[in-house]
């Protein structure tokens, strides 16, 4: 982990901007930023809200694993995670990844080993809150 | 020997519970108990589940000690 390294969870709005200002190191040319946010309608069906609960402690340690490890698989200077948890509402964001690096391709590639490892080990769960009922998500082992 | 057993999401709404203690024998493993709880517990096993040993994801074979702290939860869906 760098200085400029850094992972959180927070139940507050993230703000994308600074998430993805604050990895950029002078020698880097380009940032990667992932906004994920909360879809409406998963599958046909329509979401009023969501829920995120995670296991916290761990959550931020295997955070750090997944920093640790795309650092020494890509070419990236810098790499920032945040998490929201609690109750979010359609277009909130819910997970931002900021990767700088030398050159745009390392960041890319970084990037969407981050969001796709993160979504497979990271005990962070979903609830989706619909008109009708609600149901917690399940990943896939 | 007390432990703690942590659950999350569907594995809490299953339970009822987001934290029970439970007293065990020293020495043993962490698959028995996980065995043992997912008995007392049936409908956990209808979920996909995921385990822990202080806040790494166990194998089962680790042995546990006074005080640890295990948890039980679905494939994660977060993101």
């Amino acid at each position: 982990m760098s200085a400029l390294d850094f992972l959180e969870l927070t139940i507050e709005p993230i703000d994308i901007n600074s998430v993805a200002r604050r990895v950029v190191p002078p020698e880097c040319g380009a940032t990667v930023t992932l906004d994920g946010y909360v879809r409406q309608f998963t599958k046909g069906r329509e979401t009023l809200h969501l829920f995120y609960e995670a296991y916290e402690p761990m959550a931020l340690k295997e955070m750090e694993k997944l920093i640790k490890a795309a650092k020494e698989q890509f070419e990236v200077s810098n790499i920032g995670i945040v998490h929201r948890l609690g109750k979010l509402e359609i277009g909130e964001t819910s997970v931002v990844i900021s990767v700088t690096s030398p050159h745009r391709k390392a960041a890319f590639a970084a990037c969407e080993w981050l969001i796709r490892e993160l979504k497979r080990s990271v005990p962070i769960w979903k609830k989706e809150v619909y008109a009708d009922g609600e149901v917690w998500v399940e990943g896939e082992t | 020997m007390p432990i703690h057993v942590l659950f999350f999401g569907a594995t809490s709404t299953v339970t009822g519970k987001r934290q029970i203690d439970v007293d065990i024998t020293d020495g043993k493993r962490a698959r028995e108990i996980f065995d043992q709880l997912i008995a007392e517990y049936p409908l956990l096993a209808v979920h996909r589940l995921l385990f822990s040993v202080n806040q790494q994801y166990a194998t089962g074979k680790e042995i546990i000690r006074d005080g640890d702290e295990l948890a039980i939860f679905t494939a994660v869906s977060g993101g």
